[in-house]
């Protein structure tokens, strides 16, 4: 038992030793521990004076009409004097719990129906895959319309149910595929040789195979999220109880400040498009570790 | 008593349907073959690529479901079975495949790769695997036990496959062209492992093989297959030095079979050169 534990632990080590290599992930994760440092520094940026910094609630009584940065106000204010540094770091804050959540459960969901699909086939991958074509010419905006409808509000976990709901389908047309060509493979049918059931031919040789490119996915999603909710929230369909930057882009052009006011237009627009770009970079640095054969050889 | 009796096996695989074409048709992959292994023996499959060889193989493991046929096993027809019957016969029959570095999955240490039959059929006990790997001649066992198949050289791989086939004590094994893959400076090794495998562990053994001479060397008796049929069947030797059909005939002109005292005197008169 011991053994396996160590070679658990070396194996651990030998990725981390993959990882450092890569300067595509080291580049990503730096990116992504700036936003997670963000993210972290919320709460206690708010701590300083909750009246002036909440970016719900907060706002600053000194402030007349939007200004630029001071020592006070980092990033400015908008136009009724709330803190936009507050607002961009709780904005943080809910592009990595969203991004993060989405991309986890629709990848759970996305590789265990492609699994099930590509091993089982027949009648399970024709139904399965069938529901994944609907899924996907389902246009997300009025899905989220007609769902808040329903609940009678917009929430960031309506948010998180659709995209959730919306990207498994890409996820597991790619784990099916993977999953018809490992199929025929030897090692397989060697576990079934050996008498290996379904379930844990599954679970043992096909998932930890498919599992990179699941991971993959993974980090594109959360690139995808990212991106979905700010569009949606600029569009107005975010959650009214929160801020997010997509919410932030939105004021700043309802307001009419796009061009007057750069402080508040541009920080949002970057980290959104600095979060996604490191998940995209992790994406592709993972590829190429997990992918062997693009690199050796 | 033979262990293995094949009836009348037949193997068809649909071609895909050609355009406002009404019939379907078919590959015969495997034609109506019929044949006996007696226990303990060693029958060699030969044919050239192509013929059907590796579909009667994994149609006697059940990997595929005969179109049609009987497949006894110990008296015992598998033929119809369905996957969840067949578990029981899961122990008693196993396969080497013909591609070491396919056959392993490449995630799965040694260790639990030789661990999945006994997993399955619920004898799991790390002992059988040590030993497993030391019969095979992976020694000392600790030293294998948790490497995986990318570190390991394909005869190596080849005899993790072997361990795998016989950690679980079958008494029925199909070896797919077992070294056709392998470095020909390391096939002797291998054949030769599995010959004493199959003395002590009193193994009934198809060898599939489009060797002539490697099929000499190992077999009892010899089925030559031709397009899906087999057209010959005998002892090993008889089979080589005195062929009846035409088609074994021309196979055994094109390979030429060394005779293994020729080959002796052979390099006795290039020693004596150097
Ligand atoms: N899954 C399959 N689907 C369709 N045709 C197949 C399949 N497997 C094998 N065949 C065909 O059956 C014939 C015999 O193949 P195989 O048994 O692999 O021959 P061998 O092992 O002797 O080289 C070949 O013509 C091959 O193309
Ligand atoms: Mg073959």
């Amino acid at each position: 038992m011991k053994k396996i534990e160590n070679k658990k632990a070396s194996q651990i080590r030998q990725i981390w030793a993959l990882v450092r290599k890569s300067t595509f992930i080291k580049l990503g994760v730096s990116i992504m521990i700036l936003f997670g440092i963000m993210a972290v520094f919320s709460p206690i940026w708010i701590h300083i004076n909750p009246e002036v910094y909440d970016p719900i609630i907060g706002a600053d009584p000194n402030v007349h009409g939007s200004v630029g940065p001071s020592l006070q106000h980092p990033l400015g204010t908008d136009d009724i004097g709330k803190d936009l540094f507050s607002q961009l770091l709780r904005g943080s804050q809910v592009a990595f719990m969203l991004g993060m959540m989405v991309s986890v459960f629709s990848t759970i969901i996305g590789a265990a129906i492609g699994l099930i699909a590509g091993y089982y086939g027949k009648i399970w991958d024709t139904l399965l895959m069938r529901l994944a074509d609907i899924i996907l010419t389902l246009p997300r905006l009025p899905l989220l319309i007609v769902i808040s409808g329903i609940f009678g509000t917009q929430s960031n976990w309506i948010i998180l149910l659709i995209l959730s709901l919306t990207f498994w389908p890409i996820i597991s047309r790619v784990i099916r595929a993977q999953t018809l060509s490992l199929r025929e493979r030897p090692f397989i049918e060697s576990a079934r040789v050996s008498g290996v059931g379904n379930t844990r031919i599954i679970v043992k040789h096909l998932a930890p195979n498919v599992l990179p490119i699941a991971f993959y996915y993974l980090t594109v999603t959360v690139t995808g999220a990212i991106l979905v909710e700010a569009g949606l929230s600029f569009l107005g369909f975010g959650d009214p109880s929160n801020m997010s930057w997509g919410m932030m882009l939105q004021w700043c052009f309802v307001k009419g400040y796009v061009f007057k006011a750069p402080y508040w237009m541009i920080p949002p627009g970057l980290c959104i498009s600095l979060l996604a770009f490191s998940f995209y970079l992790i994406g592709v640095g993972l590829e190429e570790m997990v992918n062997p054969r693009l690199k050796k050889r | 008593m033979e262990m293995l009796n094949i009836e009348h096996l037949t193997k068809l695989f649909p071609l895909k349907k050609k355009l406002f074409s009404r019939d379907q048709q078919y590959v015969h992959a495997v034609d109506d073959i019929s044949f006996k292994i007696e226990k303990g023996k060693i029958l060699g499959l030969v044919g050239e690529s192509g013929c059907g060889k590796t579909t009667t193989a994994k149609l006697l493991v059940r990997l595929l479901k005969p179109t049609s046929g009987k497949i006894y096993i110990g008296g015992e027809d598998i033929a119809g079975l369905k996957e969840e019957n067949l578990k029981k016969f899961r122990k008693n029959i196993q396969m080497i495949f013909q591609d070491p570095y396919e056959s392993l999955n490449p995630r799965l240490t040694i260790h639990s790769t030789i661990a999945e039959p006994l997993i399955a059929q619920g004898l799991y006990n790390l002992e059988k695997i040590h030993d497993a790997l030391e019969v095979v001649g992976l020694k000392p066992p600790e030293g294998f036990l948790y490497r995986y198949p990318h570190e390991l050289s394909g005869g190596q791989r080849q005899r993790v496959a072997i361990a795998r086939a016989l950690v679980i004590d079958p008494i029925f094994v199909v070896a797919d062209e077992p070294t056709s893959m392998l470095d020909v400076s390391i096939r002797a090794g291998v054949l030769n492992l599995m010959l004493a495998l199959r003395k002590s562990f009193d193994l009934t053994v198809l060898f599939v093989t489009h060797d002539l001479a490697v099929a000499r060397y190992m077999c009892d008796d010899i089925a030559v297959m031709h397009n899906g049929k087999i057209v010959e069947t005998g002892n090993a030797e008889e089979v080589i030095r005195n062929p009846k059909h035409s088609y074994t005939k021309a196979l055994l002109s094109a390979v030429p079979i060394p005779d293994p005292r020729a080959k002796r005197e052979r390099i006795r008169i290039r020693g004596k050169v150097v």
